[in-house]
């Protein structure tokens, strides 16, 4: 019994590091989800780069130039396909294929699937944020100085929109549905949230800044351009965020496409 | 097939316990009740799987069978009723883990990820067993040898479910249960496949299936229930289920030119060109009959003797709208 106990944390640990790597091979092998993981956003920028090479030293946002806003924030956006968008589709389509049940039906804890989903969407985001900081670099934006906040900022981004993408996903039944609901959500949030175009608007700012984009923005902006570090309040309505899907993802989530 | 045949003796034998079975049953249900809204699913079924066994659920659609599967699989609660499941409450998500560690399944949907291969399927779900079955040997065993390279998204609809066989293996379990497992395989991936299914059963694995497929209940079951209306209308073996050994023996022929069904030497119902007759004494009744067709220098054409099939037990017994009755008054 004593050889149980202490082999079983172990052997959790090492089926958790199974899980992400099988999540790894199936995203990598589906060339639908990688594309619209990396190029979408990668596109983006390298717009955004393109329409602003040469007003680099010009004040666009508060004394950021252009890319300098916009580096962070479609590395924002990258983070919310590669967590909230990405689970949100994925989870759906796997309940409705029944491959959710299936994982069920193993021994695999439920808990290690969701963590093991949850490391493999913040892998995806590193990837894409030092891509988007790469393209960024290559256009003039300096290179944020301020590392353990931003990547403070992309874990409990990822986190809590990994949260809210599996919330999504317990509240949608059907799986066809699934991209437009997130779409729906998320394109207003997205452009209210100030991700491709500042935003002037105090009352504007007041909504978005207790919604869960704006926040995300900012905690990320801080460190990557503004030389300031932790931002401990927008990081506080992130977690509040995160929290809030993860509750909705407890209650709701369903492995069978026909419960009871 | 001499290990078969003596576990296919052992069961027709009254003790419902196998000899030398350990422990008790893998499966016991008992009063297993189950609602959705208005219509009772499951209506007061019982039955016990014993260890080392293949037990085969028979019913039509709707019948409630996957009900039951489901309950003993632990996806859905029951209303009412004592389910043990290799001696764990299924619906008791406190040893979910443990018993799910224990049992392999297969859904009757085919489900697996169309980006993996084959041989990294099976691998990926070998990680989640703490015993597993070497991924080599699955694969050989769910006949999927030569395809190991293959995505899964490439394979036809029959090598999916064996993939889908193959994950239900890969934890080693002690019991198997099986929702219709060869429905869409080509006769001889069947042939496999219940060659398969018998090989497990003799290393000692438990098997409860469900099938609609009357030879297949007849080719690998030791014994077989017969569920309908949420309730389960018959138990016994495949040769025994439904009084079919002990039924009366029904000889048919067309009837003789120039005589009525009165004539014949023994009571016999005519109909649609055919005369039929029951009898408890076959050879007796035969030889009056040819004994009668000789003297008079007439012939019975198109003479068939035969027994109940499992099928026509399997259809007096689901046909529960009130067809049965007439049925029965035609045949006497």
């Amino acid at each position: 019994m004593t050889l149980v106990s202490h082999q079983a944390p172990r052997r959790d640990l090492a089926m958790l590091w199974h899980q992400i790597r099988y999540e790894q091979l199936s995203f990598w092998r589906n060339p639908q989800s990688a594309f619209f993981t990396f190029v979408f956003p990668v596109v983006i920028i390298t717009i955004f780069g393109a329409l602003f090479r040469g007003a680099s030293g010009s004040s666009y946002f508060y004394g950021l130039s252009a890319l300098q806003y916009y580096v962070p924030t479609i590395a924002a956006i990258s983070v919310l396909g590669a967590c909230y968008s990405q689970l949100a589709i994925v989870l759906s389509t796997r309940r409705q294929n029944g491959i959710l049940k299936r994982v069920r039906a193993t021994p695999l804890p439920a808990g290690t699937y969701f963590l093991g989903l949850l490391a493999h969407c913040i892998m995806v985001s590193a990837v894409d944020v030092a891509l988007i900081v790469g393209i960024g670099a290559a256009f003039g934006t300096p290179l944020p100085t301020h590392w353990p906040a931003i990547a403070l900022a992309l874990v409990l981004g990822a986190a809590s929109f990994c949260a809210l993408g599996v919330a999504v996903a317990s509240l949608i039944r059907n799986s066809e549905a699934a991209p437009a609901v997130v779409q729906l959500v998320l394109f207003p949030l997205v452009f209210i949230s100030g991700s491709y175009m500042p935003i002037h608007s105090d009352m504007l700012n007041r909504v978005s800044g207790a919604l869960p984009v704006r926040p995300f923005n900012l905690a990320l902006m801080g460190p990557f351009a503004q030389h300031t570090g932790f931002d401990w309040k927008n990081l506080g309505v992130l977690l509040a965020w995160g929290a809030a899907g993860t509750l909705i993802a407890i209650r709701r989530f369903r492995w069978d496409p026909r419960p009871e | 097939m001499r290990t078969q045949l003596t576990a296919a003796a052992d069961m027709t034998a009254p003790v419902a316990v196998p000899a030398g079975s350990p422990g008790p049953s893998a499966v016991a249900v008992t009063g297993l009740r189950k609602s959705y809204g208005a219509l009772q699913a499951v209506r007061g079924v019982s039955f016990t799987v014993e260890r080392g066994e293949i037990f085969a659920l028979l019913g039509p659609n709707g019948a409630g069978k996957t009900t039951t599967l489901e309950i003993l699989e632990g996806f859905r609660s029951r209303d009412a009723g004592v389910v043990e499941v290799l001696g764990l409450d299924p619906g008791d998500r406190s040893h979910g883990r443990a018993l799910r560690a224990r049992i392999g399944l297969v859904l009757q949907d085919i489900a697996v990820e169309p980006y993996l291969t084959v041989r990294e399927t099976i691998a990926r779900n070998a990680g989640y067993y703490p015993a597993p079955r070497d991924v080599g040997e699955v694969i050989g065993l769910a006949g999927l040898a030569g395809l190991e390279r293959q995505k899964v998204r490439n394979l036809s609809g029959g090598q999916k479910r064996r993939l889908d066989l193959a994950l239900g293996l890969v934890g080693n379990p002690e019991l198997l249960f099986l929702d219709e497992p060869t429905t869409g395989f080509d006769p001889n991936a069947r042939q496999d496949a219940w060659q398969l299914v018998r090989s497990l059963r003799d290393e000692g694995t438990t098997i409860l299936l469900t099938t609609h497929y009357m030879e297949e209940a007849q080719e690998l079951a030791d014994r077989v229930a017969v569920i309908s209306g949420g309730q389960i209308v018959a138990a016994g073996t495949p040769a025994t289920i439904g009084g079919r050994d002990t039924a009366r023996t029904r000889i048919r022929f067309a009837q003789p030119a120039g005589y009525r069904a009165g004539d014949l030497p023994a009571v016999a119902v005519a109909g649609d060109g055919l005369v039929t007759l029951e009898t408890a004494e076959p050879t007796q009744t035969l030889h009056q009959l040819t004994g009668w067709a000789l003297a008079r220098g007439t012939v019975l054409d198109q003479l068939t003797v035969d027994r109940p099939s499992l099928e026509d037990i399997y259809l007096r017994l689901t046909d529960y709208d009130g067809h049965e009755h007439t049925t029965e008054r035609n045949a006497r």
